[in-house]
């Protein structure tokens, strides 16, 4: 009887916390592999920049696989618009950064578009966009890359917010998640308490304390990265609309089912398509964060990330088949990718491996999500 | 001259959670008959008949069945085929993109040799022999996709016969079949009786019922009540044994004085979904007043569904007509629209229509009312939990909490998270759909005292039910409807079971 309570809490551990533990084993792995160079303040930055470009689409993405849909395009948007925003850099900052936005806004509107006025499945359609973005994005550069960027437009990626700044905003921001939290609990009346002392729970806390330390010792460092910021600003944006607002519970209920939803009074293609135009403008935030980084437009760049950005979602925790799961298992995921990412870099493993050994992850934790349920 | 058996059933009993569909059933079925097998949908029938088919296997029921005098064990359909069984099912089981003879002898083609490559030759011409022995006009290279229905049957059942089946069960073989083919169907069935298959027909048409079977079973309530050749029973007789049965405080029906006109149609036509120039509702026009239940009786495919759903604006098919609610003419043409006019649908299947299965209890009952619930659009989550707390609670929905997810419930609360989504829309019409079926008796008295709850506070309900009882005790005015068509309308004084059934199977 005892013994199958352990087993039961065991069980619940690795369900809730699986991939939050996955890649605590792996930090701490790669931290003694590399004999401690992975978690110095400096390399840390550089896997916070290197995340932020992905982290950023699975944010998207999360909300595209909830409701039951994927992009594939992501990738070749990220190259388009990062060339576009190079190529119009004459125009200003600030207009070239809107001017891309709503390039981003568009393409991702026109997967929107077909996938629901036409019922074309979202597979098809993006993978159609994937080689159309990919071929504007060779034809405006004309294959090359395209330097000499605004330092002003570089800043959004490269420069750091001040230690003071980004402290004070960090800290207001959780403060305002506790605040949340605690208004949420208390709303339902259902016996809850605000919080309810036991091993989980206790978990939970020194996962957050732990997770809140090492950021704040990083932005001891020399202050919080531009593009980082971005990206976790994206992240909570993205936490929140799918918990706290009526879209957010939509895009759960059409990806749990569909038909269900319309018949509740739910305008299922409205709320498809403007998840695929916000997946559209993610991907330009994503790009322009990529293109300052590299200070230039890199028509060749961002191959692959869309199968990152499905990989973290997946990872995270969310069922490719819809109505389930969350931004922050994605940021878990974004991370677990990045860390593998770094560390096999650090090592100096031949690139070929780290293909081979990150899709075996993906594997790995599909396989971990299936004997959960 | 009597036949021996060739199929029977000794006390077989078949317990779902909650309810027993199958009570110690025993059955016969003859050598070279055709047994007509009737009952109200939810009799038991089509249970019975998964247990022939193997689709319940041996182990998950009580009960021997004998075929030819021999203990059998089903345990699943390879061994219901070995028996020699064959079912052929109102949707057909065919590959409309493979031809006739593929799909006859699919999965166990001739080859050449041991080479696993087909013998298209010898495939072709077995299948030639097969339909010309069977008397079936259908060339074997023709694919399925280009036959009408009625042909698809036949290929069905040729093929059922390929695999030397005796016994054939056809479910409900003319719901989809133009008059014409139905003749072809029934002259078949002649000349395979004549040729010493048996076979249990099942239907809801009691003319077909009296044209072409030679012995009848009734089921009611997961029991056969009756055994009879046809020609011993009038069809009044048969309708008595389908629905006869007497609990009248099931029903706590309170009568109300009627109030104004809450929702009106007028002459409403749908159009079929797929059929170009078909109708599946013609002609339909009536009133529901406040207060009022308006009970709509029909047999399945008689267009009740399509008639509600269509209203609601959720049917995906052309209708023209004009609906009123409240005295205004409205044009509803979503859902959406429906709701802000304050009409609610509880759907027939409320685990394909109804809920988000994956998705929290109190999270399904505010899925349609978020609107009111938000501040532009953040969901206030004070005002969405007692919301919930107050359906839950009045509804008396039986879960640990409201983040209970609501796939884990039983039916009956199941239904009652359904209507409490809507109840939460404050409805002014709610129309619905087979509100009781696959909840258990305790659980359907409530829907019922609820149905008369909300019928005082002013609703004006439309009930659609093929459960004849509930029906008859629970409407204040019942509609039939037949063929898409209102055939009789009846007040409740005058309403009785063997009345709708009556005009429901076509009886004028």
């Amino acid at each position: 009887m005892k013994n199958q309570d352990k087993n039961g809490l065991v069980r619940a551990i690795i369900g809730k916390y699986g991939n939050l533990i996955g890649l605590i084993v792996l930090i701490v792995l790669t931290t003694i592999l590399t004999n401690g160079t992975f978690f110095t303040q400096r390399n840390l930055i550089n896997v916070l920049r290197q995340v932020s470009v992905n982290g950023i689409l699975a944010v998207g993405m999360t909300l595209v696989i909830i409701t039951g849909g994927i992009d594939l395009s992501v990738g070749s948007v990220v190259a388009l618009t990062g060339v576009i925003v190079a190529l119009i850099q004459p125009l200003g900052t600030t207009a070239a950064i809107a001017l891309t936005l709503l390039i981003g806004a568009m393409i991702g509107g026109w997967n929107g578009f077909f996938i629901t006025k036409f019922r074309i499945p979202s597979f098809i359609i993006t993978l159609g966009m994937m080689t159309i973005a990919r071929g504007l994005a060779l034809v405006f550069s004309k294959g090359e890359a395209i330097s000499g960027l605004n330092d002003s437009f570089s800043a959004i990626s490269e420069s750091y917010i001040s230690p003071v700044i980004s402290l004070t905003v960090f800290g207001f921001l959780c403060l305002l998640i506790v605040f949340l939290y605690v208004k949420e609990r208390r709303s339902s009346g259902y016996e809850r308490k605000i919080f309810t002392f036991n091993f989980i729970s206790v978990l939970n806390v020194m996962f957050i304390a732990a997770a809140i330390a090492v950021l704040v010792w990083l932005i001891g460092f020399r202050g919080m990265p531009a593009g980082v910021a971005v990206f976790l600003g994206i992240a909570f944006l993205g936490a929140y609309t799918l918990n706290q607002t009526r879209f957010g519970r939509y895009v759960y209920a059409i990806g749990g089912n569909e038909e269900a939803s319309r018949l509740s009074g739910i305008n299922v293609r409205t709320v498809k398509f403007l998840v695929f135009l916000i997946m559209g403008v993610l991907a330009a935030i994503s790009g322009m964060v990529l293109a300052a980084r590299l200070n230039s437009g890199v028509p060749t760049s961002g191959v692959m990330f869309e199968l990152d950005a499905i990989a973290s979602v997946v990872i995270g925790g969310t069922s490719l088949s819809g109505g389930y799961g969350s931004v922050g298992g994605s940021i878990i995921g974004a991370f677990i990718i990045g860390t593998l990412n770094n560390g096999m870099q650090l090592l100096h493993i031949d690139p070929f491996y780290q293909e081979i050994a990150k899709g075996a992850i993906i594997i790995g934790a599909v396989l971990m999500d299936r004997k959960k349920k | 001259m009597e036949n021996p058996v060739i199929l029977e059933t000794k006390n077989i009993t078949k317990d779902f959670p909650g309810v027993r569909a199958l009570d110690s059933v025993s059955f016969q079925l003859k050598k070279g008959e055709v047994l007509g097998l009737v009952g109200e949908n939810g009799a038991g029938k089509s249970t019975l008949m998964k247990i022939f088919s193997g689709a319940y296997p041996a182990n998950t029921y009580d009960g021997e069945i004998f075929i030819e005098g021999k203990r059998c064990i089903l345990s699943g359909p390879k061994d219901s085929q070995r028996a020699g069984i064959a079912i052929i099912y109102q949707e057909l089981n065919l590959i409309p993109e493979l031809t006739v003879a593929e799909n006859i002898f699919l999965a166990r083609e001739p080859t050449v040799g041991k080479t696993g490559i087909i013998d298209r030759k010898k495939l072709f011409s077995q299948a030639k022999d097969l339909l010309d022995r069977l008397n079936i006009p259908v060339p074997p290279e023709e694919q399925i996709k280009n036959l009408s229905i009625g042909k698809q049957q036949m290929v069905e059942i040729a093929k059922a016969l390929s695999y030397q089946a005796k016994i054939l069960i056809l479910d409900e073989p003319t719901s989809a079949l133009p008059e014409q083919e139905v003749e072809v169907l029934f002259k078949m069935i002649g000349s395979l009786r004549s040729r010493g298959v048996s076979m249990i027909y099942i239907s809801h048409k009691l003319d077909e019922i009296f044209k072409i079977t030679d012995s009848v079973t009734v089921m009611r309530d997961g029991k056969t009540v009756a055994s009879r050749r046809t020609p011993e029973l009038s069809r009044q007789e048969m309708v008595a044994l389908m629905v006869g049965r007497n609990i009248e405080d099931m029903y706590p029906k309170k009568s109300l004085a009627a109030g104004e006109v809450v929702l009106e149609v007028k002459n409403l036509f749908v159009s079929h979904p797929f059929l170009a120039g078909e109708k599946v509702v013609k002609d339909m026009s009536f009133k529901v007043r406040k207060g009022e239940i308006l009970g709509i009786s029909g047999l399945m495919g008689s267009g009740r569904s399509e008639l509600v759903t269509s209203i609601f604006g959720a049917f995906p098919a052309d209708s023209s007509g004009e609906i009123y609610v409240g005295g205004k003419q409205v044009k509803i043409r979503s859902p959406y629209e429906a709701i802000n006019y304050g009409l609610g649908l509880v759907t027939e299947d409320r685990k394909l229509f109804g809920l988000v299965l994956g998705m929290q209890v109190g999270e399904n009952i505010t899925l349609s009312c978020l609107e009111k619930l938000s501040w532009h659009q953040i969901i206030i989550r004070s005002r969405e939990s007692e919301l919930i707390n107050k359906y839950m609670g009045a509804l008396r929905v039986k879960a640990r909490s409201a983040e209970t997810v609501v796939n884990t419930l039983s039916g009956g609360n199941q239904q009652k998270v359904v209507i409490a989504k809507w109840l939460a829309t404050d409805p002014k019409v709610l129309l619905l759909d087979e509100p009781t079926r696959g909840v258990d008796v305790g659980a359907k008295v409530e829907i019922y005292q609820l149905m008369n709850k909300l019928a005082g506070e002013g609703i004006g309900i439309v009930m659609v039910s093929s459960d004849l009882p509930e029906v008859v005790s629970m409407s204040d005015r019942i509609l039939i409807m037949h063929e898409g068509r209102m055939v009789k309308e009846l007040q409740k004084n005058e309403a009785t079971q063997e009345k709708i059934m009556f005009y429901a199977t076509g009886g004028k």
